[in-house]
């Protein structure tokens, strides 16, 4: 990580990244809610080639009992890579990495997801990801936030998610998975537009205080712009057919 | 003097509703001076009030509800039963065999066991432990026959409809007997197969369109027609 | 699976009335298998995949093809693993942590099925005898559970496996290096197709759901070849087979295991 010599060109000289995009372009996103028969809630994403799953069960029983909270529900998240979902294959057993992102993910969806109304259960996160490449946990981000609202989970706002992040001297919205092998920062970010809130924030890399600002700034673009996808998929699921806008 | 809207909207999470100083009901919540909606669902703007119609999300049990439950277990003197709720209905032995009584568990299970359907009413709820249900009226008790069915909690409103009507459209046109569980579990039994057929599908049908305006009169002409 | 939720009565007694009939819940005939859906290249990056929906059950089935070391005794042949997971996702009683013995039979009964089969030609997947072999790892993951993760996860691996690009490795100072697309297909010399049955009372079911699952007194995988012969056999449940039944479950895998092996031979068509 950080500005090594690659034999990718991350910037041409019309401005134009490796796989095509401008520099404020994010990648292809889709999104589809309610595609698990079994789940409360489910979402599927594919952002850029990210392919992600998303489940959510609950709220329901704690087990072990001591884990439950009495005045409140408490949310748990398991972020997971299938072994076939990079390029060299991962051993099942999770690691240091998924269990780090899994709770960064929680605390992103905390400030959203409203469990007073439910002591002592849990809601069940479940984000699997199928295929990797570059800004996954802001992809499981977004899926997540569409599966709880699919579940009927009482939330402020939705979370969007979007990583900026510099490549050739240039901040870049949206990194992929070469430009965070060999670019210069990689910046994830989690927002809730409607309250201004972002909660979820990481930085790999080195920025100067200014390019620090207008990075986030730019990762917030990218996120509104999830944010409308995200809106579209749960409106496709219950609104279509309708006649009430 | 404020005018109000009463036109009802689709709202997802986050959404804004309005600015006016209502009364806050179900599955709306305060930003500052902004109610916005917390569920998926219609708004409802009213004079004094405003609400969101939830269209997804899990049954919690209130105080004279109807429900439909499957018994899990015994423990201690009580039934615990499945009510398609995040939490269990806890039926006390006393309930059934009178106040004071200490039934053995081998005299509860003759009464009632694993994987028996009752259809009770929610006694007590509040936070502090699990909702107690009760069959101790006449018409409440364990469900012996019958097709069981489930749909989201927050359709079941839509099916019975204004005073009842949409349920009783449906069972009247078919002669099926429908008992209906405020937490989303229906049982219908019919004696006749094309009667309890249509039964079930007016169900799915209200279960899958219950956003959409035109419904009441969807279901009355599918019950009407020959197939389903 | 061992923490099903619980059947609930009204619906136990009617799997029961029904088969008296000659039906099932769902409308199937006793001999008939769920609708089969594959598709193959659904994780493009993966050396091959496929997603396979067997009614309401959902597998992604994902191949990782990479260099590694022979098994002590078995130097002349590559490596082929498979791995099963039941994803938390796929069931309200799913749960995480290490894989349970009845996960763990799953991925072993589908590997063996693949395995003693002689689907894939090890042979071919030598680099340099003793020391430097290709392995081929098919890892299934269940996305939703509706009964019959047997033949599901068979089928997903099966045809993500057919589907498949083998990269080629030469051997340079001892060790294997990529050579960039020189990639070919996956040596397949036979299709195994499992065909999972149970036995509820004297009555015999071809690819029970999850309802019928949990009612179950007993159940039993076998495994045919293109030939038609049977290569994996696997019991299980807490009851038991007569044999007559045996010999009927193997008739009824052979008929069954042939139409199936056209579905897959259609899906995978295309991908190769």
């Amino acid at each position: 990580m950080g500005g090594r010599e690659a034999n990718v060109v991350l910037l041409d000289e019309n401005g134009i990244r490796s796989d095509g995009r401008k520099v404020n372009e994010t990648r292809k996103v889709t999104i589809k809610a309610g595609v698990l028969k079994n789940a409360s809630g489910s979402a599927y994403i594919e952002f850029g080639g990210n392919k992600i799953l998303a489940g959510v069960f609950g709220p329901r029983d704690v087990h072990p009992k001591h884990m439950s909270n009495p005045d409140t529900g408490i949310l748990r998240v398991r972020y997971h890579m299938e072994p076939f979902s990079v390029s060299e294959r991962k051993k099942p057993a999770p690691s240091r990495r998924e269990i780090e992102i899994s709770k960064v993910i929680k605390e992103a969806l905390e400030p959203a997801v409203m469990l007073e109304k439910f002591p002592r259960t849990a809601v069940d996160v479940y984000l699997e990801v199928l295929q990797a490449d570059g800004g996954t946990r802001c992809a499981a981000l977004d899926a997540a936030s569409v599966a709880l609202a699919d579940a009927g989970i009482p939330m402020r706002d939705l979370v969007c998610a979007c990583a900026s992040g510099k490549a050739a001297d240039t901040l870049i919205l949206d990194v992929n998975n070469e430009e965070d092998q060999a670019g210069q920062a990689d910046m994830p970010i989690g927002y809730m537009p409607n309250l201004g809130k972002i909660t979820l924030l990481q930085l790999d890399g080195v920025l100067t205080p200014d390019e620090y600002k207008k990075c986030i700034e730019l990762g917030l673009e990218g996120c509104k712009q999830v944010y409308e996808i995200q809106k579209k998929a749960l409106r496709e699921k219950y609104f279509s057919s309708g006649d009430k806008d | 003097m404020k005018k109000f809207e009463s036109k009802k909207r689709h709202v997802l999470p986050g959404d804004f509703i309005t600015t006016a100083p209502l009364r806050l009901q179900g599955n709306v919540v305060l930003e500052g001076k902004r109610v916005i909606a917390t569920s998926i669902g219609l708004s409802d703007v009213s004079a004094d009030s405003v609400r969101v119609i939830p269209l997804t999300g899990v049954y919690l049990p209130k105080i004279d509800d109807l429900v439909i439950g499957t018994i899990q277990y015994i423990f201690g003197s009580s039934w615990f039963a499945d009510i398609n709720s995040c939490y269990q209905g806890m039926l006390l032995g006393q309930d059934v065999f009178g106040r004071g009584s200490y039934p053995t568990t081998s005299e509860m299970k003759e009464r009632l066991e694993k994987g028996d359907i009752i259809y009770a009413k929610i006694a007590n709820s509040d936070r502090q432990r699990e909702p107690l249900i009760s069959i101790a009226d006449q018409s409440l008790g364990k469900i012996d026959s019958g097709e069981l069915v489930k749909i989201s909690p927050t359709k079941i409103p839509r099916l019975i409809g204004k005073h009842g009507s949409m349920i009783q459209t449906i069972e009247s046109s078919t002669n099926a007997t429908i008992t209906v569980g405020q937490n989303g579990l229906i049982v219908v039994s019919c004696d006749e197969t094309n009667g309890l057929l249509k039964a079930l599908a007016a169900i799915r049908m209200v279960d899958e369109q219950a956003h959409l305006v035109n419904l009441t009169d969807k279901v009355k002409k599918m019950l009407e027609s020959d197939g389903v | 699976m061992a923490n099903l939720s619980i059947i609930d009565k009204l619906k136990r007694s009617k799997i029961l009335d029904l088969l008296q009939e000659g039906k099932r819940i769902d409308d199937r005939a006793l001999d008939e298998p769920r609708p089969l859906v594959i598709d193959t290249g659904v994780i493009p990056h993966a050396n091959g995949s496929a997603r396979v929906r067997l009614g309401d059950t959902e597998i992604v089935s994902g191949i990782k093809v990479q260099p590694d070391r022979p098994f002590p005794d078995m130097g002349d042949k590559g490596i082929f693993m498979c791995t099963a997971e039941i994803l938390p996702l796929a069931h309200p009683s799913a749960e995480t942590g290490p894989p349970q013995p009845d996960v763990i039979e799953l991925a072993r009964v589908v590997d063996r099925g693949i395995r003693e089969s002689g689907m894939i030609d090890l042979s071919q997947f030598v680099l340099e005898k003793d020391k430097s072999v290709i392995g081929l790892f098919a890892d299934n993951v269940v996305t939703d559970h509706d009964g019959n993760l047997f033949d599901a996860c068979s089928y997903a691996a099966v045809a993500a496996i057919i589907t498949s690009k083998i990269p080629k490795w030469e051997m340079k100072d001892d060790k294997p290096v990529l050579i960039e697309n020189q990639e070919s297909d996956a040596p397949i010399t036979t299709i195994p197709i499992s065909v999972t049955m149970g036995r509820i009372g004297e009555f015999i079911i071809v690819d029970p759901n999850i309802d019928e699952w949990g009612c179950l007194d007993a159940r039993i995988t076998i495994t045919t070849n293109s030939d038609g012969n049977i290569v994996a056999l696997q019991k299980g449940g807490s009851d038991g087979f007569t044999l007559e039944q045996l010999v009927k479950c193997s008739e009824l895998s052979i008929t069954i295991g042939k139409k199936i092996r056209e579905i897959v031979k259609q899906a995978t068509e295309g991908g190769k």
